[in-house]
């Protein structure tokens, strides 16, 4: 029987339109089935984790595994994207990364993730430093990811700019003149108002990220370690409160748009000479300083010093949700994608610093260098920075706390329009209307 | 049996067949059934749908509202109206409905006055006026994501374009993401480059209807191109204005994606650093989400939903009073004319 023309396009498009449906719900139901027995797997990352070349080496070691990835920009909205598709009970991808800072809310409801005990993490627990793995347990001894990567933080800091004021430039001479091994936050900031006086400019980004550091480098920070609220009161939060508060009082922020900072050009005409450097972090910076239109000679560069002493901030996991199809799968990609070679290779795709003991003594004694941070070793640099870190309790609404009750109070102490006791009154009003 | 069959059967006389109905045949039957059944059926869909995609959320929202309902955790104890009264007094949700006031007075007005002089242009003998027409619906297809993203690049306090020009003739940057009122005027210009095209098309069909003699007559009455605009055009249009404005207000009250990505990282998005430009969806949206509290944020969407109904009832009675004033007038007039006739 001969089909119109016209009714052959209407045939086609209804089949169109079934197909669209009917993918669209099984992608809902985290990665359907493709044809001849394969398998689709969905995985869900944000910022920059390193893993695009890796899923490739994946699907050819594995014939019949298919990897559909996608990549979300931030950490704040992947933490959007999964409470969205917790609540909501279907959605997560089969391999869904979860951020340091927000795993303390993800631990609240653990139950909606695999126990991963079951499909052989405790046999791989000596692989990751200790805090790592414990972190991703939860009280019932139920462990629910494989983790990544680790934030040991350096410092970063602009050559040039520094050399300006007549602060050692180099990354040897910078770590001294901090203090090196024995960096304060004074110290830093001493240094940083030597240079205000010396060039008249700003000496760090802004506010929010070095009070994140801050905090984070305390052995208990907005929580106790038994899960109180550990803010008003709290003697150690507040003297940090008064040392950063009096920095950006005399002039040390730039009051920069955090991720932003006006599309990375204040990477490239020194409006800030220095800039706190998780190991992630080291990818958006590179990225915008080239969004700025900044390259190697722009003179960035990554000490091996931190005010304060270690400090560690973000890192994620791997987990795979109860709703995943292929729970069996999921958890050997995740497995594969956190295995210290593995992990190496991320690293080296995108700064991301391993949370694997094999992985960071790789790096330490290979000496990789990074010609857009002026050929700094920043794999041994890390492994350096890594030492001491520890894990601090992350409780249930600790990101919230760090970006909605300290981030409106400190742009505003940024932007000189809160003395500092304001500020602080009002990071606890805040505090008890949003946490309560 | 004693009745012929080429008579038509009575109830009395026929047995088999009591009552007139039961003698119909089956296609009568249903013939008669698909006139009574077959409009509601077909008006069914939309009820159906309605009832599916608005009546049953709309009720699930109030029950959710009146628990402890976390996002994560899920239904908790049943609290009464306590969400109700917690949103009442909390001073974000006010500030978020002055912001959401303030961004529709500065979206709605300025929009109607462009798209009225726009359509009044438009509805000129011009060349190309197809081209001309669908160049001002051009904004309308982009997605407010990327006019976000354009806009918000555009009013950067550092060196975006709007302060770079004012900066050329010697203004002082304005700080357009943290000041309240220029940010609500950033946010009412993305609002209104993307819609004021569209409604200036509606208005141009209303206006394409208006009698071209009234036009004329008036013209060699003498009437300048202002005052026919006026005292014809823009009376004749009315009834589609007042539709304008209604469709405005309900979209004008539910902003969320331009003050969503206008400042995207500062303090997580939710609308400024100190909530200078958070509407009453983002924070409906902030409770939701990021401070994970459903049985508040479901309190926030019903009185949201309240509100707009109560702008929304407003909005109809001046409508109502408008039709009914013009309906006197058109009366007034007809009867003048008549009696003019008559003499």
């Amino acid at each position: 029987m001969r089909i119109s023309r016209r009714k052959k396009s209407a045939v086609l498009a209804g089949a169109a339109a079934f197909a669209l449906i009917a993918t669209g719900c099984s992608s809902g139901g985290g990665g359907g089935d493709s044809a001849d027995d394969g398998t689709t797997l969905t995985v869900t990352t944000f910022n920059a984790m390193g893993f695009e070349d890796l899923y490739t080496e994946y699907e050819e070691a594995n014939p019949g595994i298919t990897i559909e990835a996608n990549n979300i920009d931030t950490g704040g909205n992947a933490r959007t994207d999964a409470f969205t598709k917790i609540a909501a009970g279907s959605g997560l991808a089969d391999v869904t990364a979860i951020e340091e800072g927000w795993l303390g809310s993800i631990m609240e409801v653990s139950d909606q993730f695999v126990d991963l005990t079951e499909y052989g993490i405790e046999d791989r627990a000596g692989d990751w430093v200790d805090w790592k793995y414990e972190q991703a347990t939860d009280p019932d001894g139920r462990v629910i990811g494989y983790g990544t990567d680790i934030g040991p933080e350096g410092m970063c800091f602009n050559g040039p700019a520094l050399e300006a004021a007549g602060i050692p430039s180099d990354r040897e001479g910078f770590a001294a003149y901090l203090g090196g091994a024995d960096a304060t936050w004074e110290k830093f900031f001493d240094v940083g108002r030597e240079y205000q006086e010396a060039t008249g400019k700003a000496w760090y980004d802004q506010s929010g990220f070095v009070w994140n550091a801050m905090v984070n480098q305390l052995d208990e920070g907005y929580y106790t370690a038994d899960g109180e609220l550990n803010v008003e009161g709290n003697a150690e939060l507040e003297e940090r409160w008064t040392w950063l508060t009096d920095a950006a009082a005399d002039g040390l922020s730039a009051a920069e748009a955090e991720w932003d900072w006006n599309t990375g050009k204040s990477f490239t005409d020194q409006t800030f000479a220095t800039f706190v450097c998780p190991g992630w972090m080291l990818a958006n910076l590179k990225g915008s300083l080239e969004a700025g239109g900044g390259d190697a000679s722009t003179g960035w560069d990554f000490a091996d010093v931190f005010p304060g002493g270690p400090a560690n901030w973000g890192g994620a996991f791997l987990a795979v949700p109860e709703t995943s199809e292929h729970p069996e799968e999921a958890a050997a990609l995740a497995s594969w994608l956190t295995e210290p070679e593995q992990q190496v290779k991320a690293f080296e795709a995108a700064g991301t610093f391993p949370s694997t003991i094999a992985a960071q003594e790789e790096l330490a004694s290979a000496g990789a260098t990074d010609p857009i941070l002026n050929d700094a070793p920043t794999g041994a640099i890390l492994a350096e920075r890594a030492i001491g870190v520890t894990a601090q309790f992350k409780g249930p609404d600790d990101s919230l706390i760090q970006e909605n009750v300290f981030g409106p109070p400190l742009d505003k102490i940024d932007r000189g329009e809160a003395t500092a006791d304001e500020a602080w009154q009002e990071a606890l009003t805040l505090l008890d209307e949003l946490v309560g | 049996m004693t009745s012929t069959i080429s008579r038509p059967p009575t109830t009395g006389d026929s047995p088999a067949s009591p009552r007139a109905s039961e003698t119909l045949t089956f296609r009568q039957r249903v013939s008669r059934f698909d006139v009574r059944a077959s409009p509601y059926l077909y008006i069914a869909p939309f009820f159906v749908l309605f009832a599916i995609t608005g009546l049953f959320p709309l009720v699930y929202t109030f029950v959710v509202s009146l628990h402890d309902w976390e996002l994560l955790a899920g239904q908790g104890d049943f609290v009464g109206i306590a969400n109700f009264q917690e949103v009442l007094g909390d001073r974000f949700f006010w500030n978020s409905i002055r912001n959401t006031l303030s961004i529709f007075l500065l979206s709605t007005v300025p929009q109607l006055a462009f798209a009225l002089i726009l359509a009044a242009i438009l509805d000129q003998a011009l060349k190309a006026k197809t081209f001309w027409r669908m160049s001002i619906l051009l904004p309308y297809v982009v997605t407010p994501v990327a006019v976000a993203l354009i806009f918000s690049s555009m009013f950067n306090e550092t060196s975006g374009l709007f302060n770079n020009l004012l900066g050329a003739v010697g203004i002082d940057p304005v700080q357009w993401k943290h000041d309240v009122l220029a940010s609500h005027v950033a946010i009412a210009t993305m609002v209104n480059w993307r819609w004021t095209g569209y409604n200036a098309l509606i208005l141009l069909a209303a206006m394409q209807a208006v009698p071209r003699d009234l036009h004329e007559s008036a013209a060699i009455d003498g009437a300048g191109a202002v005052r026919r605009f006026f005292s014809i055009t823009v009376p004749s249009i009315r009834p589609t204005l007042v539709f304008v404005v209604i469709t405005m207000t309900m979209g004008g009250l539910q902003i969320f994606a331009e003050p969503r990505l206008f400042d995207v990282s500062n303090a997580g998005g939710i609308g400024g650093s100190d909530r200078q430009f958070q509407t009453t969806v983002l924070y409906l949206w902030e409770m939701a989400f990021f401070r994970q509290d459903f049985g508040k944020a479901s309190a926030i969407a019903w009185l949201l939903f309240l509100l707009i109904v109560g702008i929304g009832l407003i909005n109809f009675m001046i409508s109502k009073r408008i039709a009914t004033a013009e309906n006197r007038h058109i009366k007034a007039s007809t009867a003048k004319k008549l009696s003019g006739r008559r003499s």
